[in-house]
């Protein structure tokens, strides 16, 4: 029994097609996200649906043939005027996915997303059992950015980049906004580096426009700045305190060690990050390899101690 | 196969709907072409079978009797007012939001749910003719094993058990929390008669589902004071540091700059947390950041490093 995705989609399309006069096949299967081949199918049973009576008026009535051949859609006849209500399953997840955007909007698209909000969970007459929480920084650094990508402009971003354990003021032409794995990044071309980069929103302290318009560099690669194509990798035996590593980061491997500890393999984008986690971690850290990945922070360990003295 | 399958239940629901009354099974089985040429076993198997298979997809069902027709023989219905979406209307800016919400979900099921909401808001008269928002890419992604079966229960309103820190439990789950990349559960734990809250990446092994549908109902204000120990610790005390002048941003974005300074280094006054990672966080900066006040974080930085020299066995 796989008919229930049918009928579900069934149900929706009928009110669907009586608020469009004609419609474009390859529009619904758009819109539906299924293949033209499963709408074509999804008309064929269509036709045999209507009014009980079995009267050839009863029926719904599709031109086939218009559907198959000019690929254009147009019902009469039809007894269902409005779709089905949203499920709580369907209700919840459109409402989260909207708060998603909301969380990683500026000003008038923010308060877009809020209304839609509200307005869906005005139809769900119950308390959302689902919580979001995105880093996506301050309001005043993404209403910057959402204007100056709107317009095409260059700005001066205050950073403060964990990768270099200081702040920078790199010059960027922003592209867009995206939230990977719960935290939201500004794509951007980087003038100095000439390549693109990706930015914590919730690292950058400051937007400023620069008065430039931003070039056009094409579209940036998928996952921009992620460590996924990152050819290095360095080893750390853990305590078990600090086995969160593993949950944090995109680690590409992890192994419980006899004593409760874990030992995990951290790919390596940036040498100053791990030089920052080495430090952090500190005393919960056993062993590191290969050894010189540990150098810089072994040095500034020292360096540290021996401003005390 | 499939095919007269779907056109039955359409049928169905269509016969259903636009009866003025309570319409019996066996006058069902007459309205309904699906069912012609079953014999009554069949019919009534068929019938039931269709029946949970229009309620699972929430077509609301209705069971009841029509006094004036048949007083013993209970009929069935579909109230237009409990089968209909509402009207709804959107702003073209809301549009482009609502597009824009089609890409969020990483996993098939759910995205495949909020497809089909979509859809039923297209079918309600709004038209999806405008660009969903190019500079905006959020994306939800769950890779817990966990986290599907957790959903499903919620949505259900069903226990679930499986096991935390090497204890079996039975849970009754009242939220899910997505917060900086982790998913979190918070639920009632009946194995300890308490609230509890689970991290989705610490639950071990498989998650089941137990009981039926509808166990129970989520309380007003879901488990609030269990998802505040999400957040950090509010600060209760204060140090005082030197940072040298433009370092160590993620603490002195949370300090406040003190007048003297000297040379390249800068003096802050930072609120944190005692007990929580503060000593991590200095540490972090190496020795860009020097602890002034108070003496005992000085002493825990400075212990912090040397246990890291000491670990990787290089002499201080």
């Amino acid at each position: 029994m796989t008919a229930a995705p049918q009928v579900a989609r069934l149900l929706i399309l009928v009110p669907y097609l009586q608020q469009r006069e004609y419609v474009d096949v390859a529009e619904v299967a758009a819109d539906f996200n299924i293949k033209p081949r499963q709408v074509l199918d999804d008309l064929q049973v269509l036709v045999m649906c209507g009014l009980p009576g079995g009267l050839p008026d009863d029926l719904i009535e599709i031109d086939l043939d218009l559907a198959r051949e000019e690929g254009l859609i147009h019902m009469r006849n039809s007894p269902l005027t409005r779709p089905l209500r949203f499920t709580r399953d369907e209700a919840v997840s459109l409402i989260v996915a909207v708060e998603a955007v909301r969380e990683v909007a500026d000003g008038p698209t923010a308060q877009a997303a809020q209304s839609v909000i509200d307005k869906l969970s005005g139809l769900m007459g119950e308390a959302l059992p689902v919580r979001l929480e995105v880093a996506a920084g301050g309001d005043d650094v993404r209403d910057r950015l959402g204007e100056a990508i709107d317009q095409g402009l260059q700005v001066r971003l205050t950073y403060d980049g964990l990768a270099r354990r200081g702040t920078t003021t790199p010059v960027v032409d922003p592209t867009r906004v995206e939230v990977r794995d719960g935290a939201s990044y500004l794509v951007a071309w980087a003038l100095d580096r000439g390549d693109w980069r990706s930015y914590r929103l919730d690292r950058i302290a400051d937007a400023e426009l620069t008065g430039q318009p931003a070039k056009d560099h094409g579209a940036p690669p998928v996952a921009s700045g992620s460590f996924e194509d990152t050819p290095d990798t360095a080893t750390l035996d853990l305590d078990a305190s600090a086995a969160w590593v593993a949950e944090y980061y995109p680690v590409r491997g992890v192994t419980a060690l006899p004593d409760g500890g874990v030992q995990v393999v951290l790919p390596v984008a940036d040498p100053g990050f791990l030089t920052g986690l080495i430090l952090r971690l500190g005393p919960q850290i056993r062993f590191v390899d290969p050894p010189s990945a540990a150098a810089d922070a072994l040095a500034e360990a020292r360096a540290f101690l021996g401003q005390l003295d | 196969m499939e095919r007269r399958t779907s056109e039955r239940l359409v049928n169905l629901t269509i016969a259903l709907l636009t009866a003025r009354t309570f319409t019996s099974k066996d006058r069902l089985r007459d309205l309904v072409e699906g069912y012609h040429g079953l014999n009554n076993e069949n019919f009534d198997r068929q019938f039931e079978r269709d029946k949970d298979t229009l309620r699972a997809l929430g077509v609301p069902i209705e069971t009841g009797t029509d006094e004036r027709y048949f007083a013993d023989e209970p009929g069935y219905r579909i109230r237009r007012d409990d089968f209909e979406l509402p009207p709804l209307s959107f702003g073209p800016a809301e549009v482009a939001v609502l597009v824009t919400a089609a890409q969020v979900w990483q996993q098939a099921s759910v995205a495949e749910s909020t497809t089909r909401a979509l859809t039923k808001v297209w079918a309600s008269g709004v038209e999806p003719d405008i660009d969903r928002l190019g500079a905006l890419r959020p994306h939800i992604s769950a890779r817990e094993p966990a986290w599907q079966t957790l959903w499903d229960a919620l949505q259900a309103r069903r226990y679930v058990t499986f096991t935390y820190h090497n204890m079996a439990r039975r849970v009754a789950p009242f939220v899910l929390a997505y917060r900086h990349g982790a998913w979190y559960l918070a639920g009632f734990d009946d194995t300890r008669g308490a609230p509890r809250l689970f991290k989705l990446g610490r639950i071990q092994g498989e998650v089941s589902l137990t009981g039926e549908p509808g166990a129970y109902e989520l309380p007003a204000t879901p488990a609030t004071e269990l998802l505040a120990g999400l957040e950090e610790a509010q600060p209760d005390a204060t140090a005082l540091l030197a940072v040298r002048s433009g370092r160590a941003p993620w603490l002195t974005r949370r300090a406040e700059l003190v007048a003297q300074a000297e040379g390249e280094w800068r003096r802050w006054q930072l609120p944190y947390a005692s007990g929580g990672a503060v000593v991590d966080d200095i540490a972090m900066g190496g020795a860009d950041v020097r602890v002034i006040e108070p003496a005992e974080l000085a002493e825990a930085v400075k212990a912090h490093h040397q246990a890291l020299l000491a670990n990787l066995g290089v002499t201080p």
